[in-house]
Parts: C-alpha cells; structure tokens; sequence
C-alpha cells in the first residue's frame, strides 16, 4: 500500500518535471506576451497541481491532507486570476496578438484578413 | 424586519460561517480559547466584509450557494480538462504549431460567482485566457483557434464548462 502510494506520487511528480520544463521552452519560444502567458501559465498550473496531488498522495494524516486540499483550492481561483491581470493589461494598453506564418498554423485560417 | 434587513442579517450570517469554517479547518482544533477566538474574530470580520463577501444584488440563495455534490464533479472534471489542455500545449510548444487568435463571444450563465468561475476556468482549459469580462460578454485570446464566429468560437471554448457549471450556480 505505502510503495504503491510512494509510486503514484512519484509518477505525479514526474509528469510535473515534464509540464514544467514544456512551460519554460513555451516561454522562451514563443515572440508575444499572450502566447507566453499560455504556454507558461498553463503548463505551469499543471506542474504545481501535479507536485500538490503527489504531496496529497504522501500526507500522513487527515488534517494535513485537508489542508493541501485547501492550498489546492487557493491556487486555482489565483493562478487563472493572474494570469489574467497581466493579458487584460497587455489588451487594454492595444497590443495585438502575433499570428504565426501561414505554413506555422494549425487548425482552419480566414484567409480573407491576411494583409 | 424590511426586505434588505433581513438580506443583509442572511449574508452577515453565511459570511460569519464560511470564515468560522476556515478557522476550525486551519487551527485544527476544538479547544475552547480556539474556539472562541474564532467565533469572535469570525463575527467581527464579518461585520466588516460582508457588504463584499456577497454582493447586495446577488437576488438568491442560489446565485452564491453551490450544488455540493455538482461543484464536486464540477472540480475533479476540470483537473481532468486541465491535464488535458496541458497535454495538448505541451505537444504546441514542441511542434510550433499554433493559431492564436482574439474571439468574442456571450455566455447565458446570470450569477456574478458563475461568471467569474468560467472566466477563470477557460483560463486554463482549452489554451485560452480570458482578456475581458464585461457583463456577459467575454474576450478570450484563443491559443488554437479554428474560427471567428461568436457563437460557434463560444460553443467551442466554453460550452461543455458551461453546461457544468450551469449545474452548479444559476
């Protein structure tokens, strides 16, 4: 039961080393404030929730487990809130987001407001 | 007792409860120099706070006071979404393959609480962060986007968040 415990958080706590580390490449690569705001808000939130449901995982007792749970609570109403003071700030003083070239996309593209 | 009275007397109340239950949650203990400790900085706290803790126009019971039971499925169904928007940037940042775009669109949910909870929700699920909320009109800055019509741009960011979220506030 405890190596089973000790396994999952340890996985837990892998797959934060790996959401982090993607965060940190998004922020270095990409040119625009609100592309690395996604890349490293978000995979940054996973990282931190990860190491918090692994040190869940290890709590040795009940008061303790309520507690991260309670962290846990707080860290996502203030992690999104963050994120978006600084993108609402970038928008209001009329930055305008970076658009990749053409052959770079994904998905569907209006051709129809390309310069 | 008029109307707005006994409206202010029922949040001073909630207000007084959910910081007693912080307290208790927190200090972990049920001696009495504790407790009383609590009741009172809870009380006067709330006296303080409760006029922004829950605003005067939130009309019901309803519009503050989740659904237990739905706000639990509610949270565990967004750290599933979380992982896998995750998932999906992780594989954006190594292929480079993007389409960041700024939508607008309307959500039908009424309450301030739900509002902000699927603001700040679609922050993180589906590679969007919420620029502006104003009123019930919301501008998002979408990481892949694959269209620019309102309605169906909204279907796509938040509609299976709002169809949760509707069980939980009004």
């Amino acid at each position: 039961m405890t190596l089973a415990r000790e396994l999952l958080a340890l996985l837990f706590f892998a797959s934060a080393v790996i959401f982090g580390i993607g965060g940190i490449i998004g922020l270095f690569r990409f040119p625009d404030p609100y592309s690395r705001l996604q890349a490293g808000s978000l995979c940054g939130t996973t990282a931190i929730f990860s190491i918090f449901i692994g040190a869940l995982l290890l709590s040795t007792s009940l008061a303790v487990a309520a507690r991260v749970v309670v962290i846990m609570i707080f860290f996502l109403v203030s992690a999104p809130t963050g994120s978006h003071i600084v993108a609402r700030f970038a928008w209001n003083s009329g930055l305008q987001p970076w658009k990749p070239p053409l052959s770079r996309r994904s998905g569907y593209t209006d051709r129809q407001d390309e310069p | 007792m008029d109307t707005s009275r006994l409206w202010s007397l029922i949040r001073f109340i909630i207000t007084a409860i959910a910081l007693l239950a912080v307290w208790l949650l927190f200090s972990g203990s049920l001696e009495p120099f504790s407790l009383i400790i609590g009741i009172v900085g809870a009380l006067v706290i709330a006296s303080l706070t409760y006029n922004e803790f829950i605003a005067q126009h939130d009309a019901s019971l309803r519009s503050f006071l989740p659904r237990p039971f739905a706000l639990a499925a509610f949270s565990f169904i967004l750290v599933l979404y979380l992982y896998q928007s995750s998932w999906f940037m992780l594989l954006a940042v190594l292929s480079g393959r993007v389409n960041p775009r700024i939508v607008h669109f309307r959500t039908r949910l009424r309450s301030d609480l739900a509002r902000m909870v699927l603001s700040n929700s679609i922050t993180f699920t589906p590679g969007t962060i919420t620029l502006d909320l104003n009123d019930d009109h919301l501008t998002v800055h979408w990481f892949f986007c694959t269209t620019s019509h309102a309605r169906a741009a909204g279907d796509a960011v938040k509609g299976r968040m709002e169809k949760h979220l509707r069980k939980v506030w009004l």
